[in-house]
């Protein structure tokens, strides 16, 4: 609340010296006591270079230049090896706001993918084995969590004093929280003396060959639904 | 298909020659190899650092690899070219090897030590200080000294060192004349008798691990005396040696008494290696600023390393500094990682690594993991 008045108090400011330039220049300015507190109509920010590129070929960016815009946050950069899946899997990993420390493991998660996936690809003796060995940690990431994704859920939803576990689609957002949520979890179930990093590694290289705990988890679930399907009309009757 | 073949050949071709060298003996590396990488025979690797000597991380990166490469760089050429051209019979010359966290100190050593190695130098290569002083596994054992009052003996680690001796120096062990001095009597049945060779010498060291140090000790006293003589010339090479001038090792007695570094006995004979009273031979130190504890590391200049007592010991040395890699070896090591797989993607990666890393070699190789 107290954002938008000073908002509109700088307008009210501004609008007095009459200068539009300056207008502009000021409603750039944001004081801000959390990233969290910005009104609805202020637009996320676009900083990937090549979304930026986009826009200005789109000639999108005279509608823009007149909206306010949230800063993007510190993980939010135009490096080249920013990557926004892997940005969504720090945070899920993430506990306590120790962005840090997670950046950290998932990170050495990577190496330790990179490692063996090297090895692998060093023993290989002909050159289309070789070729098959995916080396790209980021790819086999994605690839790990596009093979876990559900492409059903169950509702529990109350007729008649019962409840049923009613199959549904899933909103794609949520799926892909899902795969995270089971790929974690699946890698917390580890052995004491097993570090996260290693394991985390272990279960992406699983769910990448679409075999392992997290994707037989999955495929449980849609047979959990296919076995519900005479439920199914519950979700509008 | 074959345009495109030609083409991916000659890429290969061309990156192949601008990070590498084909030339594997370091006495033959001059200025034009510099930034270059060349590689060590497994054989060889195992001899000269199979008891330590590179540094863990890089070690990890050897396998990865499937081979070990080091890169040609400005100041072991620099140390190489002083050697070549230094009056043996002058007392001998301390270069001291100084730079920050991961600069490639210990490789610029490891590459040195190649070179000492092809030369027919007797190695005498002290992997790192601090795994003597500042490492306590659950069960250091340490033994008070029976031969000097109040000093107290390392026997695991000096016979680990004599080993680390054998296997480096494993030819001229063999076939050379080195003969000790006078004799050692050990007790009253173990004795070794002057004129037997200094392999006897280690040989005991290593069988009797209660005498390991008094060996030491006895060892490197016979090699100065050699060396005077002319009979073999002598390389020097020790890894973090400020560790030996940080006022306190994390050591205690059993009865609880925290020890000096200089109550080591193994830090005695060391520090006698290292004074210009003999002659023909080359000391090669390196200091680290990893080898003393956090609270410590201000700065990586040796005088702030080695205190003024460290300082005064090696007063007149040649101060060698490792810098972070120039432009020309950040984009060789750049793509030798890129042969070696260890980094893709597109090519405004590296610019942008180089501005993260600051072209800090260890920083480098640490980005480049998760890519």
């Amino acid at each position: 609340m107290s954002n938008v008045l000073i908002f509109f108090y700088r307008r009210l400011k501004n609008s007095s010296f009459n200068s539009s330039t300056r207008t502009l220049s000021k409603l750039q300015i944001r004081n801000y006591a959390k990233a969290t507190s910005f009104p609805d109509y202020y637009q996320n920010p676009i900083f990937r270079k090549e979304d930026q590129v986009k826009l200005i070929a789109d000639s999108d960016l005279k509608n823009r230049a007149t909206v306010p815009v949230k800063p993007p946050t510190v993980s939010e950069t135009s490096s080249v090896y920013f990557d926004p899946l892997v940005n969504k899997v720090i945070n899920h990993v993430m506990e306590k706001g120790n962005k840090r420390l997670a950046r950290q493991l998932v990170e050495k998660a990577f190496e330790n993918i990179k490692r063996k996936q090297i090895e692998r690809y060093h023993l290989a003796s002909t050159p289309e084995e070789k070729a098959k060995i995916e080396l790209n940690p980021k790819d086999i990431l994605y690839k790990a969590v596009e093979n876990c994704k559900p492409l059903l859920q169950l509702q529990p939803i109350k007729r008649g004093g019962i409840t049923y576990q009613v199959p549904g689609p899933i909103t794609e957002k949520r799926s892909l929280f899902l795969a995270i949520k089971w790929l974690l979890e699946t890698t917390d179930e580890k052995e004491r003396t097993v570090h996260f990093p290693e394991q985390f590694a272990w279960e992406l290289l699983e769910a990448s060959n679409n075999t392992g705990k997290v994707v037989k988890r999955k495929q449980d679930l849609h047979r959990q639904c296919e076995a519900n399907r005479a439920y199914a009309h519950y979700r509008w009757q | 298909m074959f345009t495109r073949n030609w083409k991916h050949l000659c890429r290969r071709y061309s990156q192949a020659v601008t990070f590498r060298t084909s030339e594997i003996y370091p006495a033959q590396h001059n200025e034009n190899q510099i930034g270059l990488f060349y590689t060590i025979k497994p054989d060889l690797c195992k001899q000269l650092f199979n008891h330590g000597g590179l540094p863990k991380s890089f070690m990890k990166q050897t396998k990865t690899f499937t081979e070990t490469a080091i890169m040609v760089r400005q100041p072991a050429l620099d140390i190489m070219d002083c050697i070549r051209a230094s009056d043996m019979n002058k007392p001998v010359i301390r270069y001291v090897l100084y730079g920050e966290k991961g600069s490639g100190k210990s490789l610029t050593l490891a590459h040195l030590l190649h070179y000492a190695l092809e030369e027919g130098y007797l190695i005498l290569h002290v992997p790192w200080v601090s795994e003597w002083l500042r490492r306590t596994p659950r069960h250091k054992e340490m033994t008070n000294s029976q031969t000097k009052e109040g000093f107290v003996d390392l026997p695991l680690d000096a016979a680990e060192w004599l080993l680390h001796f054998k296997t480096q120096n494993q030819a001229l062990l063999k076939n050379c004349e080195l003969k000790i001095s006078k004799d050692y009597e050990w007790s009253k049945r173990e004795k070794t008798e002057a004129g037997s060779p200094i392999a006897a010498l280690v040989e005991h060291g290593i069988n009797r691990v209660k005498y390991a140090c008094d060996v030491i000790d006895a060892l490197l006293l016979e090699i100065k005396i050699l060396s005077n003589s002319k009979q073999c010339k002598t390389f020097v090479a020790i890894d973090g040696f400020n560790s030996f001038y940080y006022p306190m090792t994390r050591l205690n007695t059993p009865t609880k008494k925290k020890i000096k570094p200089e109550e080591v006995t193994l830090t005695n004979s060391f520090l006698e290696l290292t004074k210009n009273d003999w002659n023909n031979g080359v000391v090669v130190l390196t200091i680290d600023q990893l080898a003393v504890p956090d609270e410590n590391q201000e700065s990586f200049l040796p005088r702030y390393l080695l205190y003024k007592k460290g300082f005064e010991h090696l007063d007149p040395f040649v101060p060698i500094e490792v810098g972070r890699y120039t432009d020309k070896e950040f984009l060789s090591c750049a793509n030798y990682y890129r042969d070696r797989l260890w980094l893709r993607g597109p090519s405004d990666l590296e610019t942008e690594l180089k501005f993260t890393s600051a072209s800090n070699p260890y920083n480098f190789m640490l980005q480049c993991a998760p890519l």
